[in-house]
């Protein structure tokens, strides 16, 4: 028979160790300088590091940036920063913020407004759009950092002239046959939404009414929509690939010279330059391709905007710091090394700026007429909703997916859909 | 005999077949960290040409070590607080004669049926309200849901082979309780407590589910959600070689360490089985 | 009479000392198992969502009502016991052979089992990263080497092919281990009569080899099962669910960790126990497994 004493003692020491582990979780106590945590994806050129670490310089010590990295996913991105701000996570400090989480994060009180006069100022040097997006029942939450856009990158040796309309490119890829395929993103994803709601805009309907919160969806301009999207699936022009095709998927598959066409964002231009320089004089870029001749076409506008975590022991401090990270300074080493478009309206004239981005030209009037994405805190759901209607893009029935998707959009913004 | 050869064959045949099946994608996830990245798309099985990059990345990158620390770590403990809890209860369960011992036994089989997805919601609530989110406890605890079980489960089965009537020859012969306890008992069970522990390591090592849901950061999140988690070199890009690199780091381990235990792992999972 | 009472004594002792050595273990198991499963029942009858953190709203069964009336649950609980089904038979054909041959190899005996080993115990994110880089179209080797052109996880079938492909993979080995724990308890005096009684190979396998082996495989199939119904890892990463593969534990989770929806994720959780108690129960009246 084994001892009680045993048992006991075994027992005491088991609950010890339960208690060291918990111990050996204490967050570090009080800092010398105190440590501001920004929560943003990983950036590859270091473009954000070095932001953190002149910020922190010119600080005069009154405050440390460590890095934190998220997923380069934004749905991933998302889905780690919601779980820790719903938990309360003191540690989080700045937030890179992802446009269509402005309404969400704010409604749920995870993140703090930003005073009147700051608003004002940022008003003045900033482009509308980026603005838009940090702006939730006339406040303002974030302050714009970096913008995004998708433009038509075409191959300039196969093509003479840029297409203006999906209908014109799709024809122009038939008829070049192997070598003209488009690539664009189709898996199940928030790409997909944005690529159905840019065509959407660019028919003239809307998701929301203009208060964001009940469907507006008129049935002239989605069933367009919803026409064109299953008429580009559909064609030889499309990519086989499309259906698990997201933003890096396609470059890869352009950067191969077996496409003519690609509608992405800006950060292809120096992948190209680097990865496939042979290609890359041949390279021409455009507007997102419209529905009409009279109109432009519209693409929803992405990018990083900077928040303040609601739940952080240094607000003030956090404040300060978003401020500088989000200058022209860092917006301009954000250009120039990440190829990050940015926010501030006088870069685009900027000599070096221009130099990076040959089409910023291009880039600036697509801004301008950028679409937002429902700024509504059920974001996420709105665009699980269309994003599972709307997938595999082949298999789209304008007049059903058009009931269906009104139908999943309501669940969604009733919280009360299975998503 | 003729059939001799001819059997022989087919037993080195299939052997071989089998050695092959187990082998391949790791042999193939093998080959893909080696590869260098602008080969990763050459649909060849093996590398044309060794590259050590993808390695280099992954262990500069500041979330992997971290996440093999936490890992380690994490496994480590919940195997310590299972054996430690389960072999308490496999021996009551074995040798003492108690009400609620039927009932205990159906409970702990329930609790190894569980679903982890059955619990998640309810402790990522628990949790984010007493702080244990994104800690290495917070992780150890929801661990024993299935470790526990599994550590009593093959703890019992070993304890039924041991011949506890030594330790009353022992005593007979004047040891005292503990010494015939320390001298005649742990010999014996030693075997089968370290091959639960072994196991128990393995099966909390390879958690995903638990893992990518009460952890964020490199505080407490192990190797299996950091990989699927993995930051590419560009915004939009799936990292295949730092997948695969890593992936070959969080195997080798549990390789080694299955080969030279073998005989010990498999009694100790089909001692379940038939003895159960 | 004080001998009675004497014994009555030392069994009350030894029913304590029983109590006390199960109490931490039972303790630790009620704590994580027990009251997080008694606290999502409670949620799943309310309107929790993180994201409107101050309102939680009593509703009922209304949260049920949402789930039994989606498409979306009935996909997935469709989807999973396809896999469930498909993964668990062919595991079983497959482990039959696999454990017959461990059985009677003697030369690679060691190489052969520790080879079966290796599956199961590597992670399922790796070997789930390994498939699917297998069969991408453009890195994978699959296609080279079958000459074919599919793009495989973007169809709905093909998925599942790859998914099912992952788990057998994975698992087979644990089945062929259990297959042969159970064959070496056939008496192989059993074996030799029957042959010298002139049957042939096929004969003694289905008379004497599966009936004393029936109880191993029965216990094994139902866990292979439950755990089978469970499946996340595997999907989560070969295709998040897309191509309509969604599983029951995906929709758990995406209600849950992703949506923060608390209160309808519960339910969705209550009904995935459900389901798994459910077939326990057939499983086990069905076959009529005695031992447990």
């Amino acid at each position: 028979m084994i001892d009680i004493r045993i048992c006991l003692i075994s027992t005491l020491c088991i609950i010890g160790l339960i208690i060291l582990t918990g111990c050996n979780d204490q967050k570090k106590g009080k800092e010398v300088t105190p440590t501001l945590s920004w929560y943003v994806f990983n950036e590859p050129s270091g473009a954000f590091a070095i932001a953190a670490r002149n910020c922190s310089e010119n600080s005069q010590n009154t405050y440390q940036i460590k890095l934190v990295p998220l997923p380069a996913d934004a749905d991933r991105q998302r889905e780690q920063l919601v779980r820790r701000l719903a938990a309360g996570d003191p540690s989080i400090d700045i937030i890179g913020m992802d446009v269509i989480w402005t309404a969400e994060f704010a409604q749920a009180g995870w993140i703090l407004p930003w005073r009147r006069e700051t608003m004002k100022e940022a008003k003045a040097d900033r482009l509308a759009a980026p603005l838009q997006s940090v702006m939730y029942r006339d406040e303002m939450w974030g302050i714009p950092y970096t913008a995004n856009a998708q433009l038509l990158w075409y191959r300039t040796d196969r093509i003479e002239e840029a297409p203006a309309t999906w209908d014109e490119m799709i024809h122009l890829a038939e008829t070049l046959g192997e070598s003209g395929t488009i690539q664009a993103q189709g898996e199940r994803y928030e790409g997909l939404t944005a690529f159905f709601i840019s065509l959407l805009a660019t028919a003239g309907g809307s998701v929301l009414d203009t208060h964001n919160e009940r469907i507006l969806l008129a049935q002239q301009p989605t069933m367009q929509a919803l026409s064109t999207m299953a008429h580009f699936a559909n064609s030889p022009a499309a990519d086989r690939t499309l259906s698990t095709a997201r933003e890096d998927q396609a470059r890869l598959a352009f950067e191969t010279g077996n496409s003519s066409f690609m509608v992405n964002y800006t950060f292809v231009w120096s992948s190209i330059q680097q990865n496939v320089p042979e290609i890359a004089p041949h390279i021409g870029w455009a507007r997102w391709p419209s529905l009409s001749t009279d109109k432009p076409g519209r693409t929803t506008i992405g990018g990083i905007n900077l928040a303040v975590s609601a739940h952080s022991r240094y607000a003030q401090l956090a404040f300060q710091a978003a401020v500088c990270l989000a200058s022209e300074k860092h917006q301009r080493i954000a250009a120039t090394l990440g190829g990050l478009p940015p926010t501030i309206t006088a870069l685009y004239d900027d000599t070096e700026i221009r130099e990076t981005f040959p089409f910023a030209d291009v880039l600036r009037a697509t801004l301008r007429d950028a679409v937002q994405r429902p700024q509504t805190p059920l974001y996420n759901d709105v665009s699980l909703a269309i994003s599972r209607t709307l997938h595999p893009m082949r298999d789209i029935e304008p007049d059903k997916d058009y009931i269906r998707l009104r139908d999943a959009i309501s669940r969604a913004l009733n919280s009360k859909g299975l998503l | 005999m003729k059939k001799g050869i001819l059997e022989s064959v087919f037993w080195a045949m299939s052997n071989v077949l089998i050695i092959t099946y187990a082998v391949i994608p790791m042999l193939w996830i093998l080959s893909l960290s080696l590869k260098r990245g602008s080969d990763l798309n050459d649909q060849h099985f093996f590398p044309q040409t060794i590259s050590f990059e993808h390695y280099r990345n992954i262990f500069t990158d500041m979330q992997f070590p971290s996440a093999i620390l936490n890992s380690i770590g994490i496994a480590s403990i919940a195997a310590l607080f299972s054996v430690l809890l389960g072999m308490l209860a496999a021996y009551a369960i074995v040798r003492l004669e108690f009400p609620g011992r039927r009932l205990m036994l159906a409970g702990i089989l329930t609790t190894a049926m569980f679903p982890p997805i059955a619990i998640i919601g309810p402790l990522f609530d628990m949790w984010r309200i007493t702080g244990l989110y994104d800690t290495w406890l917070g992780l150890i605890l929801p661990y024993m849901t299935f470790t526990l079980p599994l550590a009593i489960w093959i703890l019992a089965a070993f304890f039924r082979e041991i011949p506890w009537d030594l330790d009353k020859a022992a005593r007979i012969d004047g040891a005292t309780t503990l010494q015939s306890f320390i001298r005649v008992m742990v010999p014996l069970a030693a075997p089968g407590v370290f091959t639960t522990a072994i196991l128990v390591f393995i099966f909390a090592w390879n958690d995903f589910l638990f893992a990518i849901s009460l952890t964020s950061t490199d505080n407490a999140r192990t190797v299996p959600a950091a990989i699927a988690f993995f930051t590419g070199s560009s915004r939009f890009e799936l990292p295949i070689g730092s997948i695969a690199a890593a992936s070959v780091v969080v195997t080798i381990p549990v390789m080694i360490v299955v080969l030279i235990f073998q005989q010990r792992i498999i009694a100790g999972l089909t001692s379940g089985a038939i003895k159960g | 009479m004080p001998q009675r009472k004497e014994q009555h004594k030392r069994r009350r002792n030894e029913w304590y000392q029983a109590w006390l050595l199960c109490a931490p273990a039972v303790l630790v198991l009620i704590l994580v198992t027990a009251y997080p499963i008694l606290y999502a029942i409670w949620l799943s009858f309310f309107q929790y969502d993180l994201r409107f953190p101050d309102q939680r709203i009593f509703i009922g069964l209304d949260n049920y009502i949402n789930i039994l009336t989606s498409a979306v649950w009935w996909q997935a609980l469709s989807n999973t016991l396809i896999l469930t089904v498909s993964s668990v038979t062919l595991e079983l054909m497959l482990a039959f052979p696999l454990a017959l041959i461990m059985y009677h190899t003697l030369l690679w005996r060691y190489a052969v089992r520790a080879a079966t080993l290796l599956p199961y115990v590597i992670t399922t994110v790796v070997a789930a990263f390994a498939w699917k880089f297998a069969f991408d179209p453009t890195t994978g080797f699959i296609n080279a080497l079958l000459g074919m052109e599919q793009a495989w996880l973007t169809q709905r079938w093909s998925s599942f092919l790859v998914i099912i492909l992952t788990e057998i993979w994975k698992t087979t080995p644990f089945m062929a281990l259990m297959l042969l724990a159970g064959l070496t308890l056939v008496p192989n005096e059993l074996i030799q009569a029957a042959r010298v009684d002139g049957t042939n190979a096929w004969q003694r396998f289905i008379k004497i080899t599966v009936p004393m082996v029936k109880p191993a495989i029965l216990v094994a199939v139902l866990f292979r099962t439950l755990d089978a119904f469970r499946i996340f890892d595997t999907v989560f990463v070969l295709t998040s669910g897309a191509q309509d593969t969604e599983t029951v534990s995906m929709v758990g989770y995406n209600t849950l960790i992703v949506s923060l929806n608390l209160g309808l994720g519960s339910a969705v959780s209550v009904l995935i126990f459900i389901s798994m108690l459910v077939i326990s129960v057939l499983f086990i009246k069905g076959f009529n497994i005695k031992n447990l």
